[in-house]
């Protein structure tokens, strides 16, 4: 057995250990408590949540459905489509501002005096979680999806811009010093040079945030800020769990889609953007699979 | 006191005149260094790595502040120095005509036209990457590009901005020979038209004295005119007889 197998080897076994020790200190040794709780939840699925109240998915009775499918009336699709919209508009709105604040705190493009205080405002709006702002901003422009809009946006900036500024940070050297040796100025070094050798990442860390914001606007309804999360909290209200189970199952499908369209938007910007891939079949496999699914080459020479 | 100024030199000829100058990060790499360059010179360093030929050039081009020492060079803030670094410096995500622009706007006057900035800034690209053979490239993301492409992009940089003075460290090297000749015809010829000049890090000796007008080393960490028997004794001591011979 090689030194660094026994080195991984103790570490997993002293983390565990920690672990277990930790837990038994969080339980107060009272492991008797996980007694029975495979056949709780296997009793409460079978009762409670399964299976789903998918009339969910269809027209609502009141007002009229008009359109052509019966699922665009539906309480699902007009709540999912409530957060959606708001977790799109939040989103962009929360990419903007924090794109533009990133620079000021990434220390190899402000000062001490610059960075600290931004990071301190990034930080800030990142401690509050989203649902905290959505109360905030309930009780300031009332109950809807605006006020969800604006919490997800607050805390989109802090979570955001803390990436990107790791990521600007995370720039090779190189480009910046022969910017600057040129003599532009910081805004076209930052727009010119340090967006762009960094903007897969960046838009990859928008298309995650953007599924981020979609799963947890569901959450947001719970305090009144609209979309499906409305939904949710109403139905949990009269403990109606197979309602809710329908609706969490329409979330899952549409955090896999989001997911999908993420995975094949990002793989035209990546390295692997320099393999072909004309088909949705080739985003799961390696560039060099593709390459050998496609037969064809990136254009190197 | 270190001072790095612009534009005072009484001597139209005179782009960069260095006095007394010490450079290094912690510790002292080189000191005592005196030199002028005047429009159409070419200098070439040369030396063994790690003795502080990049850091002088990080120096002169302002991205490091001396550790004491006066560098006064008689070219605008903007645009009138072009660095070419070891790594290139290029952007690798974005196409081969976004970085030669990159050049381009930093050397193109924006005021003296706002009119025609976009269209002067366009003109140069286009020159600069034809001159170095990359027409069929311009959309290309530079990541793309093989490393000698990448060197010629870096090269279209800079003449696309039309510096007064070229810092350019290493910028041959992983090329070949034809690439080179390439190059160094293309930054001959602009050094002559213009009157600005260069100065070069290199570690291939004959390539830096066919390109330099004058060549220097690094010894003992003092910058001086070469003398082949010294470099011959610093290689040796360094990679052996093999490297000599």
């Amino acid at each position: 057995m090689n030194r660094s197998l026994k080195r991984i080897i103790l570490i997993t076994a002293v983390l565990t250990i920690l672990c277990i020790l930790v837990l038994h200190d969080l339980l107060q040794g009272n492991w008797g408590i996980i007694q029975g709780s495979w056949e709780n939840l296997s009793k409460f699925w079978n009762e409670s949540l399964w299976p789903p109240e998918w009339s969910m998915l269809e027209a609502r009775k009141y007002p009229e459905c008009e359109a052509s499918f019966e699922f665009f009336c539906s309480k699902a699709y007009i709540g999912m489509l409530e957060t959606l919209k708001m977790a799109f508009v939040a989103t962009i709105l929360g990419f903007v501002i924090a794109i533009t604040l990133s620079p000021f705190a990434a220390k190899n493009l402000a000062s001490v005096w610059v960075y600290i205080p931004v990071r301190i405002l990034l930080a800030a709006t990142r401690s509050l979680p989203s649902i905290i702002w959505a109360i905030l901003f309930v009780v300031v422009v009332g109950l809807g999806p605006l006020a969800g809009v604006l919490a997800m946006t607050c805390y989109t900036v802090g979570y955001l811009g803390k990436l990107q500024y790791e990521e600007m940070e995370g720039v090779q050297n190189s480009p910046l010093e022969a910017a600057r040796a040129m003599g532009l100025s910081q805004p076209e070094i930052v727009t010119n040079v340090v967006i762009p050798e960094s903007s897969n990442n960046l838009l990859s860390q928008l298309l995650f945030m953007f599924e981020y914001n979609v799963r947890h606007g569901t959450v947001l309804g719970l305090v009144g800020a609209g979309g499906i999360g409305y939904y949710l909290n109403y139905y949990m209200g009269f403990f109606l769990y197979r309602h809710v189970m329908a609706f969490l199952i329409v979330i899952l499908v549409v955090v896999i889609i989001i997911d999908l369209i993420s995975m094949y938007i990002r793989s035209f910007v990546t390295e692997d953007g320099d393999v072909k891939r004309p088909s949705w079949s080739t985003i799961f496999l390696s560039p060099s699979q593709a390459e050998k699914y496609h037969h064809s080459k990136p254009d190197d020479e | 006191m270190a001072s790095i100024g612009g534009s005072i030199l009484s001597n139209s000829d005179l782009i960069l005149s260095v006095k007394k100058l010490s450079v290094g990060y912690e510790e002292e790499l080189i000191s005592g260094i005196d030199l002028e360059i005047n429009s159409g010179d070419i200098i070439a360093i040369v030396g063994p790595s790690g003795i502080g030929k990049t850091t002088l050039l990080r120096t002169i081009a302002g991205l490091i502040k001396p550790l004491s020492g006066e560098i006064f060079c008689n070219a605008p803030r903007r645009g009138g120095i072009g660095y070419i670094p070891q790594k290139l410096g290029l952007v690798r995500h974005t196409s081969v005509y976004h970085n030669v622009d990159l050049g381009a706007r930093s050397g193109t006057p924006f005021l003296s036209d706002p009119k025609t900035w976009f269209k002067r800034r366009h003109t140069r690209v286009v020159n600069a990457v034809k001159r170095m053979g990359l027409s069929d490239k311009f959309s290309e993301p530079v990541r793309r590009l093989s490393g000698g492409q990448q060197r010629r992009v870096a090269t279209a940089r800079t003449l696309a901005q039309q510096p007064r003075i070229i810092l350019a460290d290493e910028f041959l090297s992983e090329l070949d020979d034809e690439n080179i000749s390439i190059v160094i015809e293309a930054v001959k010829e602009y050094l002559s038209k213009s009157n600005s000049a260069m100065i070069l890090v290199e570690h291939n000796i004959k390539r830096a004295s066919e390109l330099s007008s004058r060549l220097l080393q690094v010894k003992d960490g003092k910058l001086e005119d070469y003398n082949l028997e010294d470099l011959k004794n610093i290689l040796k001591a360094k990679y052996g007889d093999e490297v000599i011979s």
